[in-house]
């Protein structure tokens, strides 16, 4: 088997690995990059854990063959926001207790921010649409809608005071 | 074993090559979101496998009263741009990100409790356009299901199209899971009814999803609204005959038993939707 180079964007840096047929993004990004905000969760594409944006599309990595990266931007968790400067949907999710065990976070996180960049002031129905593939077994969800207006709210504000 | 290969074609004519070359063992990705569950649980070990996203077989066109679709569609595609039951259908199937990549010929190839958007297409008398090493031909879609995971495809032959009529009369789709989003259907079910001038119904389409060893048409719940008035007395009927028409399987969502109420249950409310019903 001959490995299969694959060289992307990373949380806008250049990424380059080498990856095997049917290995799937989650494994490649998690295993040989270290990107750990990518959870390992069902690999049937049933848990959203695993979401990451590809081309600024909800991806499952777990259903995605690693291969297919190739030439695409891809954003984690990792790119959004550092601790020392969060992004709002992260602040909104520690402010409203949105995340407990945590494992569903980074999924919820970036299906909210697709959607925020669509939608920037979503209906509770189109929060609901936009993260029903996202399981939570902890918060019941209602803290994590809370704290995804929350974020709306609040890069609405951001964006008036800079008069974008 | 990991695979060996994973084929890129560029178009479907090549795609159909290394189908012919490489024989059935071929795995083959639309979407992958059903084939790498698969390889990521152990349940299948591919040699080889062949990935159909840059093979440009995505895209929907209106030409000559029908929707031209083609295979690598993705249901997020199809729940905003597509018919209303299709779309309507499309949205139903697991979250956002699963619909990004899940592609509308590969939901043909979903095996119940799966396969809502192929549950739609059957409603709407669609054909499958399938290419080969000999050349093209089609094929009704309710034709191309031979049996639980057996359908009309040779060995070397690939879908390369959907074909949609534009529908006569109106529609309905209705899906019952055991959550709200993201979830196998305990039952689906597809309606489109069309009436004549003077209100009796002329053309019935009634498809059920998750009810047998493949999505399925109806016909004895189709017989029983043909030619007279779509009311509570016709409905019911239906409604009894779609029973009698299903095959449903038990699993961990649903049993046997309950899924057959179930289709009873969800034809009644679906044709109930209708607007012409009386």
């Amino acid at each position: 088997m001959t490995p299969i180079a694959v060289s992307f964007t990373l949380n806008g840096r250049p990424a380059m690995a080498a990856t095997k047929p049917l290995t799937s993004a989650r494994t490649l990004l998690r295993e040989q990059l270290s990107v750990t905000s990518v959870k390992a969760g069902c690999g049937q594409g049933g848990c959203g854990s695993c979401t990451i944006l590809v081309n600024g599309e909800p991806t499952l990595s777990c259903l995605l063959p690693a291969a297919l990266l190739d030439g695409c931007e891809v954003t984690t968790l990792e790119g959004i926001g550092t601790p020392a400067n969060l992004h709002p949907l992260q602040e909104a999710f520690y402010d409203s207790f949105a995340a407990q065990c945590g494992y569903c976070t980074s999924g919820m996180i970036l299906a909210a921010k697709a959607l925020l960049d669509r939608r920037p002031h979503p209906s509770r129905e189109e929060i609901v649409a936009a993260l029903s593939g996202n399981l939570c077994r902890c918060t019941g969800y209602l803290p994590i809608m809370e704290a995804v207006e929350a974020a709306a709210e609040k890069m609405a504000q951001a964006g008036a005071g800079t008069g974008q | 074993m990991p695979a060996e290969e994973l084929l890129l074609p560029r178009s479907a004519q090549e795609a159909i090559g290394l189908l012919s070359r490489h024989g059935p063992e071929l795995l083959v990705l639309a979407g992958g979101t059903i084939a790498m569950g698969l390889v990521n649980d152990g349940a299948i070990f591919p040699a080889q496998a062949m990935s159909l996203h840059r093979a440009g077989m995505d895209g929907m066109r209106l030409l000559d009263g029908r929707l031209e679709i083609g295979p690598t569609t993705t249901l997020d595609r199809v729940a905003n741009d597509g018919l209303p039951l299709l779309a309507g259908a499309a949205r139903e199937v697991g979250g956002w990100a699963v619909r990004n990549r899940a592609t509308i010929g590969g939901n043909l190839f979903a095996a119940p409790p799966y396969g809502d958007v192929a549950t739609a297409l059957l409603a709407l008398d669609a054909t499958v356009v399938i290419g080969g090493p000999d050349g093209s031909r089609t094929v009704l879609l309710e034709h191309f299901y031979r049996g639980h995971l057996e359908y009309d495809l040779g060995e070397a032959e690939l879908v390369t199209g959907l074909t949609v009529p534009l529908p006569a009369g109106e529609t309905a789709f209705i899906k019952y899971g055991r959550r709200q989003a993201a979830a196998p259907s305990v039952v689906a079910v597809a309606v489109r009814v069309a009436w004549d001038a003077g209100g009796a119904v002329a053309e019935a389409r009634i498809a059920l999803g998750a009810a047998g060893p493949h999505p399925l048409r109806a016909h004895g719940a189709e017989a029983a609204l043909a030619g007279g008035p779509l009311d509570a007395e016709s409905i019911a009927a239906a409604a009894r005959a779609a029973m009698e028409d299903c095959d449903p399987p038990g699993d961990a969502l649903a049993s046997a038993w309950y899924r057959r109420k179930m289709v009873g249950v969800f034809v009644r409310r679906a044709l109930e939707r209708l607007g012409g019903v009386a």
